[in-house]
């Protein structure tokens, strides 16, 4: 089967990509557009690295098909903060020392993200249920709550 | 601890809690791991994974990978370059020759121009085995009439091959023996029968701990290149790059100077990312002629890395009526798999390590089944006996109407206290640690807590004594007076920022004027691995040299420009100054403009710290633990967690607490969820993170956490080892929570809700 085109917005920018039918989103997003802070965990969508917003939804990009996200809107790690400096939740993970190896802190604030988006100050229960389809094995979580409850505050939730 | 916070005090950075400095690339997805790297022409590498637990190998056939486009090659151990092989060493076994010992060690490599194409054409590999009976059951294994579990078990019985620590009683093994004995290892003190008759109560029971993988987030990733110069360069996400250089120059035959090793990022490690595939990944660069890249699935990785073992502790311990144990009797089988490795020594010292007891006897079996071979997890052997050790402390309280705080604090060892070795303890705080939770609210809470049906409060403690390696740094001055340290340990935990600290404390500057590098291993200088909890310990002592000779050298000239004594001069913010004089000074720019420039009429500053510490400050952790339990799906909440750690001196809080909370989250895991579990034909059920669960957000409080401080007598400004302690207690301490909330006693961890039914009656074998 021949590579098809599919079209995508990822984080503001436009992009044409022919993809073999089997690719994933996360590896079009990696190994094509070249953006590589999104990480590979699993690749069974278990563990939260990849984690990506797409058309407003928070996704496991490693199970997603590239196919699939044709005519995507995506938001990937390098669209929060970065160059204009860090967002609060990224200030906040900084702060709070809620980073350790760092391999999962991409998706995590991907997450942390989606949720402040959706409610802007969740409690701690609500903190847990949200981020449980990210797993980390470094900081057992406790800072990771703390920093999204302070990014919560920081960003007037 | 009123006097440690007093010498808090008169530190500027050391002492304080700072945010690593590498946090705000971590949040921003820019830096740079292993999977994220690229060289021109780069293959990708997929391992041929056996499909069997224990076969020999009749024939390989290739021909239909090859066939596939994109294929580069397809190597097999007759086409590997020339090298070391010893069957008996996991890591000289760059791919299985003859005989496959375990369920997915690597027969064969798939070379590709992209990992799709190589994960593709693996399929496509036909190879032919013989199937042989496979050994999964380290019990089974050690019968007299067991098949075995490898051909070189023989040898390794005569002792033609050493074990990887102290073999004592080895000549004691006979034909009539137990069989599939890697190693052995026996401790003896005083009398136990003797004390089993003072005892008052007497427990006993086989506690067992699974195999359960350090199920590090990011998987294993290696890329190698060898150049036309004949050099191999290797990038790994290895917590001990100069140990993978001198293993790989060791395996394939070549000078270290032409071995280079770089670490990565580190994406999590806890014991597992030492030293796997470095070899064989090199050894298909210098085939091909072209980089090659490993970038490890998570089915691989827990298929074919090195895994923590399986272990079986047999445990009979005595107490007197007043609470003093009397007798400690224990067999620890550890399940190594398929090659010599598992944390035996340290397993045994432990279990007769955390209490004083005059009469014990500990006897240790290290023992080959065809099971992928194992390696360290954080604090290797330590959980597996606490599990024990911890519960059958409970249970002997219980038994006396004793309360379980003050059993531990009347039992826990202190400085001069022996290990079961004989060797004494240097300073440490297990008492401090216990007394610490004693006072927390949880513990104060207790009965309270237990008012409410199904809910309970567990206590257990942990230790570990710490790695020591030799280490060294350099610190040098900048032509603009910033400073930069140069080390060669691998920062996984935020030790480049501790040793910024540490620079930044001796030359009194901002913190934000040193900046700390780790170096791949042709310019840094010497460190030991990432691994023992020592890198704070042993580096941050070199680091500590390092800052002061550097500001020996400042001083000096200081000196003479300012024509004053050096005790007469003072470091401020990258000024030198004669004190009480603002007009005679000079600055750290002028230093390194005048050291480094044309004309430059002093050498370079370069400060050199080098350390071979010999004594170990070993850390302990006491943590409790509220649960609560659903009587009919015997289901465990963890409601609470406490952790007292004894760090010596936090030189980051930060991230002293980082290590602490995570490490008793794997404690938790360790306790209600981990475990490889295998078929009957040595199979493993569930090589992914849906089956092989992990704590989740939802599993997890936020956990307490408290510093204890009494300080070591090597490290610098007191610290000790941080890393390890903090997973040990967790399986106990769990299990000691469910036997409070239920009264009743699961041996097996994980604590899964089938494990707890059936402790409780409700379902039979």
């Amino acid at each position: 089967m021949p590579k098809q085109l599919i079209r995508l917005v990822v984080n503001g920018e436009g992009h044409e990509v022919a993809v073999e039918p089997w690719w994933s989103l996360l590896h079009v997003v990696r190994e094509v557009i070249g953006l590589t802070g999104s990480k590979e965990g699993c690749g069974t969508g278990d563990c939260g690295a990849c984690s990506m917003i797409v058309n407003g939804r928070l996704v496991t990009s490693c199970i997603f098909l590239a196919l699939e996200a044709d005519g995507a809107q995506v938001t990937t790690i390098e669209g929060i903060g970065g160059d204009k400096g860090l967002h609060p939740i990224q200030q906040a993970f900084v702060e709070e020392g809620a980073v350790q190896c760092g391999y999962c802190i991409p998706g995590m604030i991907v997450a942390a993200y989606d949720l402040l988006r959706q409610n802007p100050r969740p409690t701690l229960e609500e903190i847990r249920y949200a981020l449980a389809g990210n797993l980390c094995r470094c900081t057992g979580y406790t800072k990771i709550y703390q920093a999204v409850l302070r990014a919560a505050e920081m960003m007037g939730g | 601890m009123a006097e440690v916070g007093d010498v808090r005090k008169a530190f500027r950075h050391v002492g304080k809690p700072v945010p690593r400095v590498d946090a705000p690339a971590k949040v921003t997805g820019r830096t740079i791991y292993g999977d994220d790297l690229k060289l021109p022409r780069m293959l990708h590498v997929k391992l041929v994974h056996a499909p069997v637990a224990h076969a020999r190998i009749k024939g390989i056939d290739a021909s239909k990978a090859l066939a596939v486009p994109g294929v580069e090659a397809v190597i097999t151990a007759q086409d590997l370059p020339p090298h070391r092989y010893d069957p008996d060493n996991r890591t000289r076994v760059l791919l299985a020759r003859d005989e496959v010992l375990f369920y997915g060690q690597p027969v064969a490599a798939v070379l590709a121009r992209d990992p799709y194409t190589s994960a593709y054409a693996r399929d496509l590999v036909e190879v032919q085995y013989e199937e042989l009976p496979p050994v999964l059951d380290p019990l089974e294994a050690l019968r007299p009439d067991a098949p075995l579990a490898r051909g070189s078990v023989q040898a390794l019985e005569e002792g033609e091959v050493g074990g990887h620590i102290t073999v004592e009683g080895a000549e004691a093994r006979k034909e009539e023996g137990p069989r599939n004995v890697a190693s052995t290892i026996t401790f003896k003190r005083g009398d136990v029968e003797q004390g089993f008759k003072e005892a008052a109560a007497v427990v006993e029971g086989t506690w067992r701990t699974p195999m359960a993988h350090q199920s590090y987030i990011e998987p294993h990733v290696i890329v190698a290149d060898y150049d036309s110069t004949g050099r191999l360069s290797i990038w790994s996400s290895t917590q001990a790059p100069f140990h993978v250089r001198n293993e790989v120059a060791k395996t394939l035959g070549l000078p270290e100077t032409r071995v280079r090793v770089i670490s990565t990022e580190v994406g999590g490690g806890f014991g597992g990312k030492i030293y796997l595939y470095e070899a064989l990944v090199g050894a298909l660069a210098m085939t091909l002629q072209r980089p090659v890249k490993l970038t490890m699935s998570r089915k691989e990785d827990m298929l074919a890395a090195t895994p923590a073992p399986n272990c079986i502790v047999q445990l009979k311990m005595g107490m007197k009526a007043d609470g003093t144990l009397s007798a400690l009797k224990a067999r620890v089988i550890f399940d190594t798999g398929a090659f010599p490795g598992a944390p035996l020594l340290p397993g045994c010292l432990l279990i007769g390590g955390f209490y004083k007891c005059p009469n014990l006897e500990i006897e240790g079996l290290e023992v080959f089944t065809n099971k992928v071979s194992v390696g360290a997890l954080r604090a290797p052997g330590a959980h597996n006996v606490a599990f024990a050790l911890e519960s059958a402390l409970d249970m002997l309280a219980r038994r006396l109407e004793l309360d379980p705080m003050e059993v531990r604090l009347k039992n826990a060892v202190e400085k001069g206290d022996p290990l079961p070795s004989g060797q004494p303890y240097p300073a440490i705080g297990l008492k401090e640690c216990l007394e610490a939770v004693a006072k927390s609210q949880l513990w104060q809470r207790r009965h309270e807590i237990r008012a409410h049906p199904n809910r309970g409060v567990g206590l257990a403690v942990g230790g570990w004594l710490g790695g020591l390696q030799p280490a060294s740094a350099t610190v040098t001055l900048n032509a603009d007076g910033t400073v930069n340290a140069l080390v060669g340990a691998a920062d996984i935990t935020g030790t480049n920022t501790a040793f910024a600290q540490i620079v930044a404390e001796v030359l009194n500057l901002p913190l934000e004027m040193v900046r700390v590098t780790t170096g791949d291993t042709d310019s840094a200088p010497y460190a030991g691995m990432s691994a023992g909890s020592k890198v704070t310990f042993t580096v941050g002592r070199a680091v500590k040299l390092a800052a002061e000779d550097a500001k020996e050298q400042i001083l000096r000239i200081a000196s003479q420009r300012l024509e004053a004594p050096p005790e007469e001069l003072e470091l401020v913010d990258g000024v030198v100054r004669v004190r009480g004089r603002e007009d005679k000074q000079l600055t750290f720019r002028e230093l390194g403009r005048w050291s480094t420039a044309f004309g430059g009429r002093y050498p370079p500053i370069v400060g050199r710290g080098a350390v071979a510490p010999r004594l170990q400050a070993p850390s302990f952790s006491a943590q409790a633990v509220e649960v609560e339990v659903d009587p009919n799906t015997g289901q465990v909440q963890v409601l609470s967690w406490v952790v007292a750690q004894d760090v010596g001196f936090a030189i980051n809080p930060m991230a002293v607490e980082g290590q602490m909370q995570g490490g008793s989250t794997q404690g938790l895991g360790l306790a209600l969820f981990e475990e490889m579990a295998y078929d009957e034909q040595g199979r493993l059920l569930n090589p992914n993170l849906l089956d092989y669960r992990l704590p989740t957000t939802a599993d997890v409080p936020p956990i307490e956490t408290i510093i204890v401080e009494v300080p070591s007598e090597d490290g610098p400004y007191g610290a000790r080892i941080v890393g390890e302690p903090s997973i040990v207690p967790g399986p106990a301490a769990v299990a000691n929570a469910v036997a409070d909330a239920i009264g009743a006693r699961v041996f097996q961890a994980p604590l899964t809700p089938e494990k707890i039914l059936h402790a409780l009656g409700k379902i039979k074998d």
